[in-house]
């Protein structure tokens, strides 16, 4: 049954939420999936379009008021096990839009955030290696 | 049919990806990356909380010095504070390694305090000039002004206006 | 050329688990290709194995206003009906399905089923995307069927009538003619037919440029939205076996020739699975790019329709 989990743990699919981000770390993600030179299906990894596929959900975005709701819907979606991946500093701490009255984040207020990966955007290589901390933290809970 | 040709250049070219995850990480030249703080060339200017967008520079002043917190969960690689920093107590390293659990979300910051030291005329605490500064405002470096350096301004101001009436006396 | 008992033909191979197993190969040699094609290093060759071992651990949600039976039911419907197809396929000296297994217009019902719980599962899952989905898939559908019809026909008719029949619809008589007078590629009324066919899998295995009705960016998967867990997988296990019949199919009809000696005869199929994967599926998905749904009816309408009949009518008049 291990071995299971095991191989389990190598194909984790993606699935992106943009809770108000301006878009900065969703291209970044793009970049790492479509880009040959970062390639994140080595690690197994697929972008799904469906938040019902998905193992390792990515949020970006500082949560806005207008689009909380939904986006926490949307996560809500998402079966179990999932591992939730804050991408940017807007999710982690609202960034540069902190203490403004169109926030309602930190995300880690309303939902179990497992990894930050903090950059404004982070830079492709940090967005896979917090990929790969989600996946450790992931395949154990398989 | 010009797809075809890309293909197939692209089949023999083999793969341009980086080994990164599960090779050396590259880093570029003048990457703007985690920002570190050299407190002994801070002189508390305040410059670098002023300017900072994401609000991740705090100082904390007390009686004893000061505190310097810079949290890299909110700060944004703009560069604003190395930039503004005349003593170039901060600066921004080439380490991009930031991705962390969330059990670590808050120890993810930079800490350097700067202590006061005593007026060496009245004893008044001071913050300490940096050799950078030094550096940076005289072009050679005389013993009279060493000894300006360890006094706090009152004291060299009155230092100061006592040298210019000796030389003033002896010009007379 | 052996006879196997039915249930062993159905169930074990070539149908059942060897095409299951086979679908899931394939799949991980064209993602690697692809990603090849696309200079990227690409997942390990095993992935749609890893992917499904995953899905069958994951939870599986039913949405509240779907039909619970239905929608579990659908794609181990799908699944098991596109597994056996594969019984039906004869591989050039190794197999020859049983007779009580059924022939050509048998699998051309087999080959309708896997399509037809994509659309119940896309009205099941009571989703606007699903609904979407199923429009699609319903406008592909009718647009891929006619061609292959009368491709079929062609073929059936040129063998049929070359052994001094009008018309045969066993696909292992079809293999044993060319085995003896040499494959129908090499047929120059044929040629049409196999152009309509080159412009059909695609279209029945849902991939660039005519993966409309699942297309990811523009209906978020479609019919597969709701889908979650042990269900996705039989639906991604539906996926790749098709790939196994439909390629397959192509290979019988057209290029079946293989040795006299079984196992070299299994190697050289598999061979031919290999590169048609990698010609036919890989190649055509990264150099393409997605057509509109009324593109590609309009398409199938204009092209592959007037190839399959314009074979037809060669095969029917040359003979006649």
């Amino acid at each position: 049954m291990t071995l299971f989990a095991h191989l389990a743990g190598r194909s984790p699919w993606l699935y992106r939420i943009n809770a108000g981000s301006c878009n900065g770390c969703d291209v970044e993600l793009a970049t790492t999936a479509c880009i040959p030179r970062y390639d994140v299906e080595r690690l197994g990894c697929r972008y799904c379009g469906s938040p019902r596929h998905a193992d390792i959900v990515l949020v970006t975005g500082p949560l806005t008021i207008r689009v909380k709701d939904k986006a926490l819907h949307l996560w809500a979606e998402v079966p179990d096990p999932k591992v939730t991946v804050a991408v940017g500093v807007c999710p982690i701490s609202g960034g540069v839009f902190r203490e403004s009255y169109a926030i309602a984040g930190p995300l880690d207020r309303f939902i179990p955030v497992d990894v930050n990966v903090p950059g404004c955007p982070p830079r492709p290589q940090a967005i896979i290696e917090g990929i790969a901390k989600a996946i450790e933290i992931w395949a154990q809970r398989l | 049919m010009g797809f075809l040709k890309v293909l197939l250049n692209n089949l023999m070219k083999g793969p341009a990806t980086e080994a990164f995850p599960f090779g050396p990480p590259p880093a570029a030249p003048h990457y703007r990356g985690r920002v570190a703080f050299d407190p002994a060339s801070c002189t508390g200017c305040g410059m670098c909380e002023l300017v900072c967008p994401g609000g991740a520079i705090r100082i904390d002043r007390d009686a004893a010095g000061l505190q310097l917190t810079i949290w890299h969960n909110t700060c944004v690689f703009c560069g604003l504070c190395a930039h503004y920093c005349l003593s170039k107590a901060i600066r921004q390293t080439d380490d991009w390694h930031l991705a962390h659990p969330q059990a670590e979300k808050f120890h993810l910051v930079e800490r350097g305090r700067v202590s006061m030291i005593p007026c060496v005329g009245c004893g008044k605490p001071i913050l300490p000039l940096s050799d950078e500064v030094m550096r940076l405002a005289f072009k050679g470096r005389t013993t009279e002004i060493e000894r300006l350096r360890r006094l706090c301004p009152d004291c060299r101001r009155i230092a100061s206006i006592r040298e210019m009436r000796h030389a003033h006396r002896s010009l007379v | 050329m052996t006879e196997m008992p039915l249930p062993f033909a159905a169930v074990l191979f070539p149908g059942g688990v060897f095409a299951l197993v086979l679908g899931l190969c394939l799949k991980g040699l064209d993602r690697r290709i692809a990603a090849r094609l696309q200079r990227r290093v690409g997942p390990p060759l095993a992935q749609p194995f890893f992917d499904l071992i995953k899905l069958a651990r994951k939870d599986s949600l039913v949405p509240k206003a779907a039909p619970r039976l239905l929608f579990l039911t659908l794609p181990l419907a799908g699944t098991s009906t596109a597994a056996l197809a594969v019984a039906l396929l004869p591989i050039g000296g190794v197999y020859a399905p049983p007779a009580a297994l059924g022939d050509l217009l048998v699998l051309l019902y087999l080959l309708a089923v896997p399509a037809i719980t994509l659309m119940l599962a896309g009205s099941a899952s009571a989703s606007p995307f699903g609904a979407i989905g199923f429009s699609r898939e319903m406008a592909m559908v009718l647009a891929y069927e006619g061609p292959l019809l009368m491709v079929i026909a062609a073929v059936a008719v040129f063998v049929g009538r070359a052994e001094g029949q009008t018309v045969t619809f066993s696909l292992t008589e079809i293999v044993a003619w060319q085995q003896a007078h040499g494959p129908l590629i090499g047929e120059p009324a044929l040629w049409p037919a196999l152009l309509a066919y080159l412009a059909f899998y695609p279209a029945n295995l849902g991939m660039v440029p005519f993966d409309i009705p699942e297309a990811e960016p523009e209906v978020l998967d479609g019919p597969l939205l709701e889908y979650s867990g042990p269900a996705l997988g039989l639906f991604e296990l539906m996926s790749a076996t098709k790939a196994v019949v439909v390629l397959g199919l192509g290979i019988a009809l057209f290029c079946p020739l293989a040795p006299a000696d079984p196992a070299t005869a299994l190697v050289i199929h598999l061979l031919k699975y290999a590169v048609l994967t990698a010609l036919g599926v890989s190649v055509v998905r990264t150099a393409m790019g997605r057509m509109r749904i009324d593109q590609a009816f309009r398409f199938f309408l204009k092209g592959p329709l007037w190839l399959a009949l314009a074979s037809l009518l060669l095969v029917l008049g040359r003979m006649g």
